[in-house]
């Protein structure tokens, strides 16, 4: 769900869990590998844009 | 979403369907995504085509596992029709920081939907969105209480409410429409909140709570905001006690902060966010969150201390809020000279990020405050 803006500003974003196993290999922090990897598999890139705080 | 959403065997199917990328904004690693992609909330949730360069699709918010099936299903299905190419290139703006521009996009695409077009609801609200980014609160809630009826009980019609609602509440006061439009999606959002069917997250029924209590606010409603903040706080007490990983628990803790610092009870914070400093010793915000707390009750010193080892692993823009945090309690505390060493050294911290991640405002902000400080 979409927030408002000042929600938003003032919502907690989430850690990365040491112990939930993820689903979803995610690279962290780094485009050009994505994009690299993009191009080479033929793949769209989905990206979450987050804060740690 | 790390916590809740990525962990949901349920979307293992789209894992080989895309390359998946997780971008932290406050990460100077990432100013060159950052310049190229404007980012206006967070969480904002892209998909890039397979060059890494054109947006195919562009969701501001979270998404529980459901809603991110559907949106990542939606990515997969045919856009031939003419609305399809007008949301592409809406959504393109947008990612570009054009926000009248995107917005009239998106009511271009909205206005040329067919009956039942499966993207309404996402259009219409990055649409209201795109009008509230671009300062237009008027346009934004009387657009929202409009598209509102034909998305009742649904997600997007949550957001709807709430967005709109946030509009109407930063209307001018003397404005003639303001009083009917907070009425009116006041109710809406109160009523999306108590769906019980509808598939948001309860960091997102939160949310939904920040809007009403600011709604409340406009109307100088004391009594009814402390009213609200209190079932805001017992709502977020409740969530966090099923809980099943400190990951999940931490989610509501700057929530509960700013509920316990709205009711004046910042003492409650204390324990959870102790808790969550053990749990995560390298992570800033449980102490720079304690700096918040202890500020609020006058325990200056170990506001001072908390702030300071928030900053010894803090980095990104939100470290200049932690420092701020610490000249003010120095200032509390009548220590001028070294509030103004704190905000000195925030002012050079601010310089040292990617021009990306530098805000004129800020830096400006705290100068402004050193002065001040000065006299």
């Amino acid at each position: 769900m979409m927030r408002t803006l000042a929600a938003v500003l003032a919502a907690a974003t989430i850690a990365m869990s040491a112990s939930a196993a993820e689903v979803l290999p995610f690279i962290e922090d780094d485009y050009a590998k994505a994009v690299a990897h993009a191009k080479t598999k033929k793949l769209p890139i989905f990206v979450e844009a987050w804060a740690p705080w | 979403m790390k916590a809740y959403v990525y962990t949901d065997k349920s979307l293992e199917r789209f894992a080989g369907r895309f390359v998946w990328l997780s971008v932290n904004t406050e990460n100077a690693k990432n100013a060159a995504f950052l310049a190229k992609f404007k980012i206006p909330a967070l969480p904002t949730l892209l998909v890039l085509d397979e060059r890494g360069e054109s947006i195919v699709l562009r969701y501001v918010g979270g998404a529980t596992a459901g809603q991110l099936t559907k949106l990542l299903d939606d990515v997969r299905r045919k856009s031939g029709t003419t609305p399809d190419a007008v949301l592409a290139a809406a959504d393109k703006l947008a990612g570009e920081g054009k926000q009248k521009e995107a917005a009239a996009a998106y009511l271009a695409a909205l206005s040329n939907a067919p009956k039942g077009w499966s993207r309404f609801g996402r259009t219409a609200e990055s649409y209201v969105l795109a009008l509230s980014s671009s300062g237009d609160n008027e346009r934004c809630a009387t657009e929202a209480r409009r598209l509102l009826p034909a998305q009742r009980r649904t997600v997007s019609g949550a957001t709807l409410a709430a967005v709109g609602l946030g509009c109407a509440a930063a209307l001018d006061e003397k404005s003639s429409l303001r009083s009917d439009l907070l009425a009116a999606l006041d109710t809406a959002t109160r009523a999306a909140f108590d769906d019980a069917k509808l598939d948001i997250s309860a960091d997102d029924r939160s949310g939904l709570y920040i809007s009403l209590i600011e709604a409340r606010d406009a109307v100088k409603d004391a009594a009814g905001a402390r009213k609200l903040r209190q079932e805001w706080a017992r709502f977020l007490e409740d969530a966090a006690a099923r809980a099943r990983t400190p990951d999940q628990r931490t989610v509501y803790d700057s929530h509960r902060l700013s509920a316990y610092l709205g009711l004046e009870t910042p003492e409650k914070a204390i324990a959870m966010l102790e808790q969550s400093e053990r749990d995560f010793p390298d992570d800033y915000n449980p102490p720079a969150r304690l700096a918040a707390a202890y500020r609020a009750m006058k325990k200056y010193d170990d506001a001072v201390a908390a702030a300071d080892r928030a900053l010894s692993r803090a980095y990104g823009p939100r470290k200049l809020t932690i420092f701020r945090t610490k000249a003010e309690v120095l200032a509390a505390q009548g220590d001028k000279p070294a509030a103004r060493a704190a905000l000195a050294e925030a002012v050079a911290y601010a310089h040292s990020l990617p021009a990306v991640q530098q805000r004129q405002s800020v830096i400006t902000a705290l100068e402004k405050r050193s002065r001040e400080l000065e006299e």
